[in-house]
């Protein structure tokens, strides 16, 4: 790519209302950021304050009611639904709290499956996905299936998965909520190693608080709106305190 | 973004992904599969039955029994179609998860739609034969056994395969390739109508999705 952009997702005033009935849910009411390439930042709030939302409306997974979302700055309203399948399959890679890994397929070809969208030989496919699990520890496990893996591995290979097109911003709703603390913490430092190592954006949509060390920003949500938005540096100055 | 990049799916890939699947879920295709055998060899069976009946007690056994054959051959074909439709409706709607992961990755909605559509044909297809072929066979060795000329009967029973008389329905579907033909389409369809459905579903809505 010739041209590196400074933000790698902008949202301007962004907002997802549901309407159930007589009500009108505003998961998202309003929300505008920057964040930059290679930034690795935390959206932390209790749940329903609309992290999942925001989740999927930067993914591009669902549509907004409100405002807009720029990844590269391009306006994701504006792709067709070719170029929103690009999007899916090679900027963004996503990690899931219950891991969605595909049942019936190996470590290996679960992480070699999104390549399969991107056009790579069969071979070159193998050879990727082989590296990107040695990477994230997996080496010796490559032919179990995700019935054969332990939670905390199944969320390695998601994050195989993730990174094996490269892409310009990896998103994670609840990556470590159905992991014990240890489990938790060890996927929190091999998002962090990546992140500096590949210089991906990460975005976690979370309310693990052992996030906030690794974090370079951490957007406080609450009520669909953001309520504060902090460095780490603020953080740990106010435990102190 | 420029012209070279896109999402790619060729038919092979789809092909190859259709048949592994099918291989890795192999008791649950039998299940499907089994439904689509009961109902073409169901199917086959009457009307090889009825053909055999018919040459040997002469065309002139009366209207009312052809009528009574075309009955019961449109029964034969609903029973096998609403077995079809509900074992396809299932391996369908098991997998919305899986959809909802596989957009994730790039894949669009005529790729889900491809690989649904190449499983169901690939069913349809086994299925129809193993069907048509045991319906026939328990159809003739039947008859053969009790009726007075098994060498006619077995002579009646082969000329079926080679019967394509579109003017005669009965007969047509006598042939054991027709209901062959007949098991994919029916497959084919049952399964278009949840392939689309999920195919359409945004991927939040399909991962929300528990069976």
């Amino acid at each position: 790519m010739a041209l590196r952009y400074e933000y790698a997702v902008e949202t301007e005033d962004l907002a997802k209302y549901y309407v159930m009935g007589p009500v009108t849910v505003r998961a998202l009411d309003g929300v505008s950021v920057k964040i930059r390439r290679s930034e690795y930042l935390s959206i932390m709030g209790p749940s329903g304050s609309g992290k999942t939302t925001f989740f999927n409306m930067v993914g591009g997974l669902d549509r907004p009611t409100r405002g807009k979302v720029f990844i590269d700055e391009v306006d994701i309203a504006s792709l067709d639904a070719y170029e929103l399948a690009w999007l899916r399959a090679k900027k963004i890679g996503y990690i899931f709290q219950t891991f969605n890994l595909i049942p019936v397929l190996t470590a290996l070809e679960n992480v070699t499956l999104p390549m399969v969208f991107t056009g790579v030989e069969r071979e070159e496919r193998l050879r990727r996905a082989r590296e990107m699990l040695t990477r994230v520890g997996l080496g010796e496990r490559l032919d179990h299936k995700p019935g054969e893996l332990s939670g905390g591995q199944q969320q390695r290979v998601a994050i195989a998965r993730a990174l094996v097109n490269d892409p310009v911003i990896v998103l994670a709703d609840e990556p470590t909520g159905n992991l014990d603390l240890h489990t938790g913490l060890e996927i929190i430092n091999l998002l962090k190693t990546l992140n500096t190592e590949k210089k991906v954006t990460i975005i976690n949509a979370t309310h693990d608080l052992k996030m906030i060390d690794v974090s370079d920003r951490i957007f406080w949500l609450r009520d669909g709106k953001i309520e504060r938005i902090e460095t780490r540096a603020e953080v740990a100055v106010k435990e102190i305190e | 973004m420029s012209g070279e990049e896109g999402v790619k799916f060729p038919l092979s890939e789809a092909f190859s992904f259709s048949l592994e699947s099918i291989k890795r879920r192999f008791g649950r295709a039998l299940v499907t599969m089994a439904s689509i055998v009961l109902g073409i060899s169901f199917l086959t069976f009457l009307l090889t039955t009825g053909r055999i009946v018919s040459v040997l007690y002469g065309e002139g056994s009366g209207v009312a029994v052809q009528f009574y054959q075309l009955w019961m051959a449109v029964i034969a074909l609903l029973i096998c179609s609403v077995g079809i439709v509900n074992s396809m409706l299932m391996s369908v709607t098991e997998r919305y998860k899986e959809i909802g992961t596989m957009k994730c990755l790039g894949a669009m909605n005529t790729h889900v739609l491809e690989i649904f559509l190449i499983e169901a044909l690939l069913l349809g297809l086994i299925g129809g034969l193993i069907g048509a072929v045991a319906g026939w066979t328990i159809a003739t060795v039947w008859q053969a056994f009790t009726q007075a000329s098994p060498v006619n009967i077995f002579m009646v029973s082969a000329s079926l395969w080679t019967e394509f008389n579109a003017s005669n329905p009965l007969l047509l579907l006598a042939n054991p390739l027709i209901d062959i033909a007949l098991s994919v389409v029916i497959a084919l369809l049952a399964a278009l109508a949840p392939a689309y459905i999920a195919a359409k579903l945004s991927p939040t809505e399909a991962l929300r999705y528990e069976v």
